[in-house]
């Protein structure tokens, strides 16, 4: 089996889940269906290894994306051979499948009523409660799903992913305060994630463009939390593009800027040369990476293609105005 | 130099199959008894109700702020502080709010720490008891026999480990008795219960003596006979007295230093 399998499925590019899905049928014939942990012939196999239920679950996930249920189905069935019926994993696994092979909102609806009476009988099941969550967020119901998720967070507060969702639902609903509340509680919790950092960077802008009250301050602590990002991770595309945009702003708005800001607490606004500085690095690296990731150079590839797409068009825009 | 001369017993060759190899495979058929017995008693981890979770977490939650506090801003941090510690005080976290101000139940008369008992206690027997049956049974049929020549010289001081059961003096040390071939297979065969049946087997019980002297440290912090209120307002206190320190304070500069294009 491919050990490409281990890893989570969620963020393959469309191809390589394809190509996955392609190989479950392979896959499924060479891994034996049954292991059964109590019979004679467990002496002699191969012990069985966690790693083989990860690849279940995983091929199961790509088959489903790729719209293969009929090797989804046989995954959930050894799953559920495996595990038996009340894992509460296989539980939340059970009701995607359902979602996935739906016809209509009807049927989701259905499956969404069966989520419920799981949860009123034990309100302890974390999965199906985040299932639960998601499919209320396909069927378009985002205060819904922003009310189960506080009760979510509430419960278990040290949750990282739940808190993200929290916090991009916040956000699809222009909430951006509440929106950097939950990644700042994500950020407790993954201190050192960069990722986070350049997330909670982008909502600050979004929320600097879209307000007037405070859209310094909040553009202030963007530009730092990019900063922060790149300094966790060097030549990060996200880090260094947010940073592009974060500093073109800050030259814009500068003159506003500059006056002292009245008795809060925050940090002092940013320098205005550190700014430029910073503007002229950035611009660079975009530049470099464009350059050295389209070049096929080693060591610079794996970013993902559509964000170099869009730094390149940043560039370009950039250049434009300086032309015009 | 005197030779010593080499003592010489005259076995029956029979002894090594009637004794040796009977006593070495009931072992490992024990053995693997065992872990088959241990597999099927475990019981499934119990499952914890909301509250509990709550609980726990909610106290972890203030943990990590201690820890990652430099993260978020001091406004951000200061309305957190002001919040989990409030909330701590008056124990809006706790699994049953009315038994605040109560002392630690009897961990004897929980029934959630008796399980846990009652899981050691079933592991314990699992080894307790057919420890005594194959002692019993070598003691009953085999005891006293001389069984096989160890290869190789051995001091004195090894009599008593490996003669156990023959009371003779002269008898060279490497003869080795039947009980002691016992004694050497409980020790022995952890390997070959790595082979037969994984590394994380449960015949061995070497491992379970190992669990019994440093059970889980992560039970410790929510274990029984701990009051959780305590526990709570230790954390507040800790939160409360964090120095806050802002990783972005200038962060801008330190960048600019670090970076080379």
């Amino acid at each position: 089996m491919s050990s490409s399998l281990l890893h989570p499925p969620s963020h393959l590019s469309p191809a390589v889940a394809l190509e996955l899905s392609q190989s479950a049928p392979a896959v499924l014939r060479n891994v034996p269906s049954t292991n059964g942990t109590y019979s004679i012939s467990s002496l002699w196999t191969a012990a069985e290894t966690p790693e083989l239920w990860i690849t279940y679950e995983h091929l199961m996930l790509s088959c489903l994306r790729t719209g293969d249920e009929e090797s989804a189905h046989l995954c959930l069935k050894r799953l559920t051979q495996r595990f038996g019926d009340d894992n509460t994993r296989l539980m939340a696994l059970r009701g995607l499948f359902q979602e996935a092979v739906a016809k209509d909102d009807a049927a989701l609806k259905q499956v969404l009523d069966e989520y419920e009476s799981i949860l009123t009988d034990d309100p302890s099941n974390i999965p199906v409660a985040k299932r639960r969550i998601a499919l209320l967020q396909s069927l378009n119901k985002p205060t819904e799903a922003i009310t189960a998720l506080t009760k979510l967070v509430d419960a278990s507060p040290t949750d990282a992913e739940a808190w993200a969702e929290l916090s991009d639902l916040y956000v699809s609903q222009g909430m951006y305060p509440q929106g950097i509340f939950a990644l700042e509680e994500v950020l407790l919790i993954t201190a050192n994630a960069w990722n986070m950092h350049a997330r909670l960077g982008e909502v600050l802008y979004m929320a600097a463009t879209a307000n007037d009250s405070g859209s310094e301050k909040y553009l202030a602590e963007s530009f730092r939390r990019f900063c922060r990002s790149i300094e966790l991770c060097d030549d990060y595309l996200r880090g260094y593009y947010g940073l592009k945009l974060a500093t073109d702003r800050l030259i814009e708005t500068a003159p506003q800027a500059s006056r002292p800001s009245k008795g809060d607490t925050g940090l002092p606004p940013p320098e205005i040369e550190t700014v430029k500085r910073l503007n002229e690095v950035a611009t660079a690296k975009l530049s470099e990476i464009v350059r050295k990731s389209a070049g096929g150079e080693a060591g610079w590839q794996g970013y993902d293609e559509a964000e170099v797409i869009a730094a390149k068009e940043l560039l370009n825009r950039d250049a434009a105005n300086i032309t015009r | 130099m005197a030779q010593i001369p080499i003592q010489t017993i005259h076995r029956d060759p029979q002894l090594f199959y009637w004794i040796l190899i009977p006593i070495t495979v009931v072992m490992i058929l024990t053995g693997i008894l065992r872990h088959y017995a241990t597999v099927l008693m475990a019981a499934m981890p119990k499952k914890q109700e909301l509250p509990a979770i709550r609980e726990q977490r909610s106290l972890l939650r203030g943990v990590n702020l201690r820890m990652n506090s430099h993260n978020i801003s001091p406004a951000a941090f200061q309305a957190r502080k002001d919040y989990l510690v409030n909330a701590y005080e008056n124990g809006a976290f706790l699994k049953e709010p009315e038994k605040k101000g109560q002392a630690a139940p009897n961990p004897m008369t929980d029934p959630a720490a008796m399980e846990g008992m009652m899981g050691m206690m079933k592991g314990n027997m699992t080894m307790i008891i057919p420890q005594t049956l194959i002692m019993g049974w070598i003691n009953a049929f085999f005891s006293g026999f001389v069984i096989i020549r160890l290869p190789f010289p051995l001091t004195i001081k090894f009599k008593s480990m490996l003669q156990a059961g023959v009371a003779t003096r002269d008898m060279d040390p490497q003869w080795m008795s039947s009980i002691s071939w016992y004694v050497l297979c409980i020790f022995g065969l952890q390997s070959v219960f790595n082979y037969l049946l994984g590394s994380d087997n449960a015949a061995s019980q070497m491992q379970q003596q190992m669990g019994q002297m440093a059970p889980g440290a992560g039970a410790q912090m929510f274990g029984p006979g701990v009051d959780p209120h305590k526990q709570f307002r230790g954390e507040a206190e800790n939160i409360a007295v964090v120095a806050h320190h802002y990783t972005l304070d200038g962060v801008e500069k330190r960048l600019l230093q670090s970076v080379k294009v």
